[in-house]
């Protein structure tokens, strides 16, 4: 991992709260492994917020790094003011990647929210996918829903794409597919009704997840996510009933994450 | 050239700015990031007896100016400390402090004895009498002078290295147990441990930390530090080791001239790892503006009106 402060080249809107910020990132580009990996911010001048904000890597090409963000708070609100030849601080590559891809394997991507970034980034690593995209309605997409390419955006009322959610769609996908695999990233109930559907008809998934973080580096301790495995509490153990976020994770297989 | 060193107990430190405990892991993570060589210190995080899987999550969230935690003193445990760290420490160019938590007596002495038992380059202990986070986690002596002093005592018994008592500031007067560690017999005190504290989410209706409360750091608990920093110095003739939101060379000055012999850095070895680095290199520009010779000469030295 490196810190690096980077040169921003571009940053625009892709929809209603859905930004894409691109900048130049030699160090932490050469570094990189695949999707799956994010990075750090920070946006320094805001001192009320002594903490970085992770954000998934959602495309790299040569030296250029993109990310796709959300307006949710101050700090993502003040980052969309950011212009080309700003500098930003980011610490990276942080986290592990997809894996798991086999010789005729069938991947369904799924994103839900800004969960699409590490999608995307996955897809245009994979020479064939389905993608499954899910908003709530037709503002919060920006891609154009396409049965034929395999790109399929859902809304929860019905304004783009397919009405439903992303499981809607996928329960339809898979059986016209002879080896899925399931790669998915989003809110947690939308990764929690999938690791059900995934479970109940035996197809490995992996889910990459969110979570609030300090560090990134696996010092702080404080990102962690349950895991499966069933380990009593006076069992004297150390990171088997919690997984980091950031250096074991973010990408779990589905059966070993824990949503209870 | 200023002179940045300085003394506690019979220890020489290259610099005042340590790193504190659980901020820094164990001091052996982040080479890629920062060279560890030039800290004054690494406090390395809380170890117990056994190794502890920490608080379910969320465990952390970030608050105005600062951040509230509540891991639960995840750690290793003391017998990989031993095996696995304690080698690692002897070529890592700086004094690394062990910091220990326990929930009995008992337990605070088995460890401290386990590390006594093997040669070591440790230079000493701090002991977290003040964790809010856990049920046991040692606040109970934290909060009592009549068990600090004996745990003080208990500690001072089976070590001669440097002994420091991490005081909490969720007392009613922290210069009362602060007393109770120097009775004790110990080197120093560090002041302040994390702040309790709560954030609750207004679109969710949700407490943002599993166990509800937390200890709040950052920024934030600055002017709690300073405040604490300066009554314990006025009580005790032993050093301070101050530490509550410092991110800048500054702030280093601060707390200083509130009565810190050396300081440590907490939080913002999250934003930054190299964060002692950068304000070890602040504080040498700050003491040649103000034309000090030895940097220690500043403890304790705050003007006041009264």
């Amino acid at each position: 991992m490196v810190k690096e402060d980077c040169i921003i080249v571009e940053n625009r809107q892709l929809a209603d709260t859905i930004w894409t910020m691109t900048m130049k990132a030699p160090l932490i580009t050469q570094n990189y492994i695949g999707a799956g990996q994010f990075i750090l911010l920070l946006i320094d001048r805001l001192s009320e917020h002594p903490l970085r904000r992770p954000m998934s890597i959602a495309n790299v090409e040569g030296d250029h790094l993109s990310i796709i963000y959300k307006t949710i708070g101050s700090v993502t609100n003040e980052m969309i003011h950011l212009k080309p030849d700003d500098t930003i601080d980011v610490l990276g590559p942080l986290g592990n990647i997809f894996t798991g891809f086999e010789n005729n394997m069938n991947p369904i991507l799924i994103g839900g929210g800004v969960g699409l970034a590490p999608i995307l980034n996955l897809q245009k690593e994979l020479k064939e996918s389905t993608v499954i995209i899910g908003a709530r309605t037709e503002n919060e997409h920006f891609l154009t829903h396409s049965i034929e390419t395999g790109l399929m955006l859902t809304t929860d009322d019905g304004t783009l794409g397919i009405k439903g959610t992303v499981l809607t769609v996928l329960s339809d996908v898979i059986t016209k597919l002879l080896k899925p695999a399931i790669y998915a990233c989003g809110p947690t109930p939308m990764l929690k009704a999938l690791q059900t559907f995934t479970i109940e008809n035996d197809i490995p998934a992996q889910f990459s997840v969110e979570s609030y973080m300090a560090c990134g580096i696996g010092i702080c301790q404080g990102c962690v996510i349950k895991n499966s495995s069933k380990i009593s509490n006076s069992d004297p153990t150390y990171h088997k009933k919690f997984d980091l976020v950031c250096t074991h994770g973010p990408v779990f297989p589905a059966e070993e994450i824990s949503f209870d | 050239m200023i002179d940045l060193t300085v003394h506690i107990g019979n220890i020489l430190f290259k610099n005042p700015v340590f790193t504190a405990s659980g901020t820094f892991g164990y001091g052996t993570e982040v080479s890629e990031l920062t060279d560890v060589s030039k800290l004054g210190a690494i406090i390395t995080k809380s170890i117990t007896l056994n190794p502890r899987e920490g608080n379910p999550p969320p465990r952390i969230v970030e608050t105005s100016s600062g951040m509230i935690n509540s891991i639960g003193l995840a750690n290793i445990g003391v017998d990989k400390y031993v095996e696995e760290l304690l080698p690692m420490y002897d070529n890592i160019g700086t004094n690394v402090i062990m910091n220990i938590a326990g929930s009995t007596l008992e337990e605070y002495c088995q460890v401290i004895e386990k590390v006594e038992s093997v040669s070591s380059n440790l230079v000493g202990y701090e002991i977290n009498i003040s964790c809010p986070n856990v049920k046991k986690g040692g606040m109970q002596f934290g909060v009592d002078p009549t068990m600090t002093e004996s745990l003080t005592e208990a500690m001072r018994n089976r070590t001669q290295r440097l002994l420091i008592m991490k005081l909490s500031p969720n007392v009613t007067d922290i210069t009362q147990i602060a007393k109770a560690a120097e009775n004790g017999g110990a080197d120093a005190v560090s002041a302040i441990n994390t702040v309790v504290g709560m954030s609750i989410n207004a679109d969710t209706e949700y407490s943002q930390i599993y166990t509800n409360f937390g200890g709040v750091s950052g920024p934030a608990i600055k002017p709690i530090g300073l405040a604490a920093v300066y009554k314990v110095y006025k009580t005790v003739n032993i050093p301070i080791i101050g530490l509550g939101g410092i991110s800048s060379g500054k702030d280093v000055i601060e707390y200083m001239l509130a009565g810190s012999t050396a300081v440590q850095i907490g939080t913002v070895n999250f934003k930054h790892a190299n964060a002692g680095e950068m304000i070890i290199n602040e504080l040498k520009e700050l003491a040649d503006i103000k034309q000090l010779n030895t940097l220690s000469s500043l403890t304790g030295q705050v003007k006041t009106y009264s």
